[in-house]
């Protein structure tokens, strides 16, 4: 062996033991020269067993200047962070002049306390550290994919005992007990002009995360219990998972600006599976597939759009796609059916203005939360996303997505309690600040992608997602540990969105002509202040459940137009107020199945002879069942009511003032058992509204109205079917007289059976405002009681 | 994050919207054929069809009044009751049960800026357009209007007395599209 591949193989082994997580004990070792490597070819190898204890004040990395500190940076034993972590190297060299490495490292913590940047030294993105147990192997052999130069190896290694914690301000949230086994062969690793190329053919493994958990004690540190308590730390659930993939890599010198790094990425998901369990009731996605592109992601120590100074991530674009076999709910495994996902997120021009996609890292999370904290000023451009749901075969594909936005995310472990003007909450604190932001649906297709683009985005109403939103959003989400029993999570939240233009039914922005503007039903002029308190969120036995303890909102709908949203003319403004205690929903896997519609009766010739269509829509689909226990009103923020107004002043530039105008209010509305059963003096309100919800999507019946030719020219009679053909023109045609064949080909749309009940609801007054004679009631009193109310729709978009 | 109820808010603005608007512009208007409709652009809608009960077989509330349907001594329809005088009595429409069936109920919006005879040339502007399904099947459909002297039939002192009952039974043709739009001053 020549000197220079000595040379090689000793730096060489830096790195790859840096991937292996062994870079403190490559760092006592001594470089052979080639008279040792003469000795210890066709030897045992060498042996070394070391206890490594590390600490460093400060690791820095300068690019142009400025720099990122990574502070309080050690390597000790993660149960005693005063003693070393014990390693244990064997290392020898193969006949075929390979370097093969044997490794164990025994628990071993590798933490930074603080990542600083030099142009923000006040805060700090906050502390991670990594609690690890390894035994691999490692084998280096000279030669890559493109000759001599290079390097191939083959890596092989278990984790256990495994910890990953982020820690702010004495609080953290760390995965515990991670357990892995991971393969990866034939890496190769070469150099072509002034690019790094490395190739993994194949990375396999499996992993399993025993529980996900939060501490607000600054005592605790990595533990799974509680130090002063000795209680086991709450837990947001377990994960397991497996992945086979294979993925190349191009690394390059350069930022966006002066020195940085260009980052080129290229991975296949061959398969994989994640499965989240919450007390042992799963939440599975399987059979995963797909692949993406990375395309010039580049990496820079700089400053954000505002000045900030911030680790900057700038992308070029990113594609890819990504299956979903199976979305299994629940204990016994039901599934909901498929997914697949297409994207690029690319720069686009969106609303006269071009964005593009960048994730700019800086210290400091919430301004009140403490020094330590995570902010993301993020710049996001989705130029197309096609999202498919598919259901016992039947597909449904939401069509070019788009999305837009600019604003700061911040991160931050908190605790409960009020510092300065802000409220926390225990968990995980994902905050919104001065978030510009939309989205839009151009359609559906229904079958494949080739399909023709229909219309019935609006569909998704019936899920709570606007068909198109524009907004502006401030605000958090606080993800709690534990559920409403053992693990799960605890949501409170508080969001305000100004500005909002939500459409409620909206036409496409492009019909294969070029964007135009988009028509539609908008919420425009859109204020809605959300607030959630105590939101229970599990997995069941059943299914996905939620259990709000608290939630009121108000959504300020300043103008509902018609047509453009900003221009179109205005309905007026429409107020709701909502107010409820103890609400529910609960997601369950599988919708209607076999179902009578228009008829009565449990089995086919009992629906038929009813005079019903009897439909096995299979065991997908969705079944939402809500339970909405609307309470009496509290405050004027906390309360039901509907206001429409309309006829207001006009200021000068033509702009509708609030609260001027003549308004139709229904106030205090509420639920009610009936009465007070457990004599406490109230009316007992248990029961509220409650909906069943089956979704699937399924063949639908589609009559023609008119004789003639339709809006696409084709002919039929009144009352023909549509019968969806490849053949035709059109991709349909229709039927007088339908075979049993063509039954089968009925467009597919989304069957929906439902069923509202309550026992009482109640509006406290219904008045009349009149801005200058104030406020005349003209229904003291309505109460409505004992519906049950059962619906069988089909809702099938049309071109 | 409280998304049912925005969906839940949305289907009371929609609701209150088709009946809040039942005259504008559709007395003005001639009912658009298949043709006229291929001229217009923003198309695209959902096209609905079903049946919807009322208590087929009773409500939920299980007390002195309210029972089962196969309870013959027992009411169970739903009920309504308001009233328009502080401290007055009540209106009510009680015992309301019944089965509407339609198929082909369509909903989008779209611009009228041709046709009607050169009129939506004229009116050039955007509408919610819901399309009637021809023919709505009532199947028992009925109620009672009352007067009654409490908002609950298990109220103390409650009387109530029967004004009219009505049963439909049979189709109702609705044909053409309801269009609705804005007028005057929001």
């Amino acid at each position: 062996m020549s000197r220079s591949e000595c040379a090689r193989y000793s730096s060489f082994a830096t790195i790859v033991a840096l991937i292996a997580g062994t870079s403190h004990a490559v760092a006592d070792m001594q470089r052979l020269d080639e008279a040792d490597m003469a000795d210890i070819s066709g030897q045992s190898g060498i042996t070394m067993e070391l206890e490594v204890g590390m600490k460093a004040d400060r690791v820095s990395y300068f690019d142009d200047g400025q720099g990122i500190h990574l502070e309080g940076f050690s390597v000790s034993s993660a149960s005693d962070p005063e003693a070393g972590a014990r390693h244990v190297i064997k290392m020898d060299v193969g006949a075929d002049a390979s370097l093969n490495l044997d490794y164990l490292i025994e628990d071993r913590r590798v933490e930074f306390s603080d990542i600083r940047l030099a142009g923000a030294p006040g805060v700090s993105m906050g502390g991670v550290y990594f609690d690890h147990t390894l035994a691999g192997i490692l084998r280096i052999a000279p030669g890559g994919a493109l000759g001599g130069d290079g390097y191939t190896f083959d890596s092989a290694y278990t984790m256990t005992g495994g910890r990953l914690g982020y820690r702010t301000n004495g609080n953290e949230v760390f995965l515990d007990g991670i357990a892995m086994d991971v393969e990866a062969l034939g890496m190769t690793l070469d150099v072509s002009g002034d690019t790094l190329l490395f190739d993994a053919p194949s990375i396999t493994g499996s992993y399993t995360v025993d529980a996900i958990r939060y501490s607000n004690n600054p005592l605790n540190h990595g533990s799974s219990a509680d130090v002063t308590s000795g209680a086991t730390l709450a837990s947001y659930g377990s994960l397991e998972g497996d992945f086979n993939i294979s993925s190349a890599t191009e690394i390059r010198a350069g930022g966006r600006e002066g020195q940085g790094l260009i980052l080129n990425n290229s991975t296949t998901i061959n398969s994989a599976n994640f499965i989240y369990r919450d007390d042992g009731n799963a939440l599975a996605f399987r059979d995963i597939s797909g692949a993406y592109e990375l395309n010039d992601l580049r990496v820079d120590v700089t400053q954000d759009w505002q000045g900030r100074d911030a680790l900057g991530l700038t992308l070029g674009s990113l594609s890819g796609g990504l299956d979903i076999g199976r979305i299994e709910l629940g204990a016994v495994g039901k599934s909901i059916g498929s997914l697949n996902v297409n994207f690029l997120f690319a720069d686009q021009n969106f609303n006269g203005r071009e964005y593009t996609n960048a994730v700019y890292l800086q210290g400091g999370g919430h301004a009140d939360a403490g020094p330590q904290g995570l902010r993301l000023a993020t710049e996001w451009s989705l130029q197309r996303a096609d999202l498919s749901y598919t259901d016992n075969g039947n597909r449904v594909i939401f069509s070019g997505l788009q999305s837009w936005g600019q604003g700061d995310t911040t991160v931050n472990i908190t605790e409960a309690g009020t510092i300065g003007e802000t409220e926390f909450f225990d968990g995980l604190r994902l905050g919104f600040e001065n978030i510009e932001a939309g989205y839009r649906l151009n359609g559906l297709k229904v079958g494949s992608e080739d399909a023709q683009l229909q219309g019935g985005t609006e569909l998704l109403l019936a899920l709570g997602v606007y068909p198109a939103y524009e907004f502006e959003v401030d605000g958090h989400i606080t993800l709690g540990a534990g559920g409403a029993s053992g693990e799960g999570l605890t949501i409170n939240s508080d969001i305000q969105i100004t500005n909002g233009r939500a459409a409620l039914i909206a036409a496409p922005y492009d019909e294969g002509e070029g964007e135009v503007p988009q028509k539609g039903l908008w919420a425009s002029d859109l204020n809605y202040d959300i607030h959630v308190r105590a939101m229970t969120v599990d997995v069941t036995e059943e299914g996905f459940a939620i259990i709000k303890g608290e939630a009121w909102s108000t959504m300020d709908i300043g103008n509902l137009r018609i047509g453009d949203k900003e221009a179109g003319s205005s309905f007026g403004r429409f107020v709701v107020q909502s107010y409820e205690t103890g609400s529910s929903m609960e997601i369950v896997p599988g919708g209607a199945g076999a179902a009578c519609v228009g008829g009565s009766g449990s089995d086919a010739s009992a629906c038929s002879a009813s005079g019903g269509n009897w439909e096995d829509r299979g065991d997908e689909g969705i079944t939402i069942k809500l339970k909405q226990i609307f309470a009496k009103a509290v405050s004027e923020t906390r309360k039901n009511a509907f206001i429409w107004e309309t006829n207001r002043e006009l200021t000068a530039n033509g702009k509708a003032v609030n609260n001027s105008g003549t308004k139709l209010v229904l106030n205090d509305i509420y639920t009610s058992d009936g009465g007070d059963f457990d004599g406490n003096g109230i009316d007992d309100n248990t029961f509220g509204v409650q909906t069943d919800i089956a979704i699937d999507v399924y063949q639908t019946k589609v009559v023609k109205k008119k004789d003639g030719p339709d809006s696409l020219g084709v002919i039929g009679s009144r009352g023909d079917e549509k019968i969806m053909d490849t053949s035709a023109t059109e991709g349909y045609r229709y039927a007088t007289e339908p075979s049993t064949t063509d039954i089968e080909n009925r467009p597919l749309g989304f069957a929906v059976q439902a069923r509202s009940q309550f026992k009482e609801l109640a509006i406290n007054n219904v008045d009349l405002v009149h801005p200058t004679g104030g406020a005349q009631t003209a229904i003291y009193g309505v109460k409505l009681q004992n519906f049950d109310i059962k619906a069988n729709l089909s809702a099938t978009p049309i071109p | 994050m409280n998304f049912r109820t925005y969906s839940s808010g949305v289907l009371r603005l929609l609701s209150v919207l088709a009946l809040s608007f039942p005259g504008t512009g559709f007395g003005e208007m001639a009912q658009l054929d298949d043709g006229d409709l291929a001229s217009v652009s923003g198309q695209g809608g959902i096209y609905l069809s079903g049946d919807i009960s009322i208590n087929e077989l009773g409500g939920p509330v299980q007390n002195s009044y309210f029972g089962s349907c196969a309870d013959t001594s027992k009411k169970c329809g739903a009920r309504l009751a308001y009233r328009l005088k502080e401290g007055g009595g009540w209106m009510v429409l009680d015992e309301i049960r019944g089965k509407f069936s339609f198929e082909g109920l369509t909903l989008r919006v779209r611009a009228v800026d041709d046709g009607f005879a050169g009129d939506g040339q004229l009116f050039n502007r955007d509408v919610l357009e819901i399309g009637l399904p021809n023919i709505v099947r009532y199947d028992s459909v009925e109620f009672k209007l009352a007067a009654s002297s409490t908002a609950r039939p298990t109220d103390p002192g409650f009387q109530q007395t029967d004004i009219i009952a009505v049963e439909m039974q049979g189709d109702v043709i609705l044909e053409g599209n309801l269009l609705v739009f804005p007028t005057g001053n929001p």
